[in-house]
């Protein structure tokens, strides 16, 4: 189904909705784009119309079935605390905010397709897992941490939603841990300590997914939504100690009893690197998420692979780097033994 | 050789050397979607080796029923007690001994995965979690797998249980193979069994701990970490005639009789195969 006409934005001033507001703008083809959040977006949109409202309020029952939209896009589910959102606001706005949200939904006879930017955390993080997680694999294992358990309350009322409603496309976007340039989050922040503790023992396969990818996806799945789950994530994987050693990052080991202790010491003694427990887990075991949906059905072509996101990190943030250059710039080299 | 010679080829492989270090410290590697890193696997070959060589005196026959390319399915029989070698004997008899060497990739059972070091020990030479998503995507990439249906219950009976093959799951590896029309190659491996001999179970400790089982072996936990070292018995490994299963269809994996049924054929097979290796092979450790 191609969604075209009247977008309403959930959240639009978060770096995800502003970014996908900024994108649509430039497609013709979308017509009205309107955003909705509590403040307003940090960077100048031009033709999206800000509308002050909070989701957490009931009022928005009364709000978003007289914008007449066609498509609703939820960006407004918050992976971490940011400034001015404590930790303890997340379960709100998650959960809360999401539910409202779809209650405003029910009431709107215009809608056509309904998109969530999720997290792939539904998935957890496990020693056992699959290497390459499909979308039917959602709640296999336990969900462990708090955000993980909002994530998977979420989905539930976003599954039940999608029963009442078979005529509205309703697709769920089960994102990886987004890393770019210019993108600060505690993922980013972590990468960037001058030494970096890592958990001894463990090497996590990881999937970064690049910043460009990640508005680029969402971007797609809003002008073509499909049923269902879908994981947005890189091709391939890449450990942990090689994103390190490609960043030029020395790393530390750090016995794992003590090891969530030490993350939140020295991240509040640098004032940044603080990765939450659901990151400490992420850091333990990794995650790997099959892409084939968002490819053949969304249609959407990646511009990174988890290897080529990790070099473009390491090439913005190369720190050691200038110090030891590579003896091979540029090109994943094979053995050059004899 | 001249002495301007030696030296200058001393220069050379210091160089090599130094540049394969700089290039791993600033991860100029390949590492491929699972995780495997093959400069690693290469790495710590020279071990499995010596082990392979000296230590367990392994005599390989049949290596060739291991396809040289495209998707093919290694089943074994699981030994080992403290640390199951056999897997790692397994990919080191077709590294050594094929004439198309290639790396088996072992599905691992979920505890080991999360044990620290082992797990990632196990990851860079071609390990990946045991279950059937794994296993599907490994054939379909047209690799090759190595499985141990009996699980913990294969490696972790008891030394006068040895050779006696245990219950193969659920048949799971069959489902898989059939629906993606891949060969079996049935692996029997004698001598596994000798190099830790268990005789016992700390339960308590392994409730603690929360392993399956802490095993107690003559030498272990007697001596401490001395009692880690395998015993030296003498090994040989069959790789048996390949079990062609595309004239099933992908449908067939739906049929649950089936499945037993190949999955016991499989069973069966690599017993008697046990049996035949043993009489073989004589005494254990001379």
């Amino acid at each position: 189904m191609a969604a075209k006409g009247r977008v309403v934005i959930a959240g639009v001033a978060t770096r995800w909705g502003s970014e996908l507001a900024r994108a649509l703008e430039r497609d013709p083809e979308v017509g009205e784009i309107i955003g909705i959040d509590t403040a307003p977006p940090k960077i100048d949109l031009e033709r999206t119309e800000f509308l002050e409202a909070d989701i957490r309020n009931p009022v928005i029952s009364r709000i978003l079935p007289g914008l007449e939209p066609d498509v609703v896009v939820h960006c407004g589910v918050i992976w971490y605390p940011e400034a001015g959102q404590p930790s303890r606001a997340l379960h709100d706005i998650n959960v809360i905010g999401t539910l409202q949200l779809l209650a405003a939904c029910d009431k709107c006879d215009s809608l056509k397709a309904l998109v969530v930017r999720g997290s792939a955390a539904i998935y957890g993080s496990t020693p056992g897992a699959p290497s390459f997680l499909t979308e039917d694999m959602a709640r296999r294992y336990p969900l462990k941490t708090r955000f993980q358990r909002d994530i998977g309350e979420l989905e539930g009322y976003f599954d039940s939603f999608g029963r009442r409603h078979p005529d509205i496309t309703c697709c769920m976007l089960r994102f990886q841990y987004e890393l770019g340039p210019g993108l600060d989050n505690p993922l980013s922040r972590y990468l960037t300590l001058p030494v970096v503790p890592t958990q001894l023992g463990y090497d996590p396969r990881l999937q970064p997914l690049h910043a460009l990818d990640a508005t680029g996806a969402l971007t797609a799945a809003t002008l073509n939504p499909v049923r269902g789950a879908v994981n947005v994530a890189p091709d391939g994987a890449i450990s942990l100690s090689r994103l390190l050693r490609l960043a030029g990052k020395p790393a530390i080991g750090v016995p794992p009893v003590i090891s969530s202790l030490v993350l939140k010491g020295l991240g509040g003694f640098l004032g940044s690197a603080d990765l939450s427990q659901d990151g400490e887990l992420l850091m333990r075991w990794g995650r790997g998420c099959d892409n084939r949906r968002l490819r053949e059905e969304i249609g959407y072509e990646l511009a990174f692979d988890s290897e080529g996101t990790a070099r473009d990190f390491a090439q913005k943030e190369s720190g050691l780097r200038s110090l030891f250059p590579s003896p091979h710039p540029g090109s994943p080299v094979r053995s050059i033994r004899r | 050789m001249s002495q301007v010679e030696q030296v200058r080829e001393w220069a050379s492989l210091a160089q090599g050397a130094t540049e394969c270090i700089m290039r791993r410290m600033t991860g100029e590697y390949h590492e491929d979607e699972w995780g495997f890193d093959e400069e690693f696997a290469e790495a710590v070959f020279p071990v499995m080796d010596f082990l392979y060589r000296v230590w367990w005196r392994v005599r390989t026959t049949g290596v060739t029923n291991v396809p040289g390319h495209g998707r093919a399915l290694l089943v074994g029989n699981h030994s080992g007690a403290v640390f199951p070698f056999d897997g790692a004997m397994v990919g080191a008899a077709i590294q050594k001994e094929h004439p198309l060497p290639r790396w088996a990739r072992a599905l691992i059972l979920n505890w080991t995965l999360a044990q620290p070091g082992v797990s990632y020990l196990l990851r860079r030479t071609g390990g990946v979690a045991a279950n059937p998503a794994n296993l599907t995507r490994l054939l379909e990439q047209d690799q090759l797998a190595m499985v141990f249906p009996e699980g913990a219950k294969g490696f972790g009976k008891s030394f006068s249980e040895r050779y006696r093959l245990q219950r193969f799951g659920r048949g799971g590896f069959v489902e898989v193979a059939l629906e993606t029309g891949t060969p079996i190659v049935p692996v029997a491996v004698v001598g596994g069994e000798e190099i830790y001999p268990k005789l016992g179970e700390l339960s308590a400790l392994a409730k603690i701990v929360g392993a399956p089982y802490v095993p107690i072996t003559p030498t272990f936990p007697l001596l401490g970490p001395l009692g880690l070292l395998p015993l030296p018995s003498r090994w040989r490994i069959e790789f048996l005639e390949p079990i062609d299963l595309s004239g099933y269809g992908p449908g067939a994996s739906q049929d649950r009789s089936l499945v037993f049924d190949l999955s016991e054929r499989v069973r069966e097979t690599i017993q008697e195969a046990l049996y035949r290796g043993l009489v073989e092979r004589g005494p254990a450790f001379l």
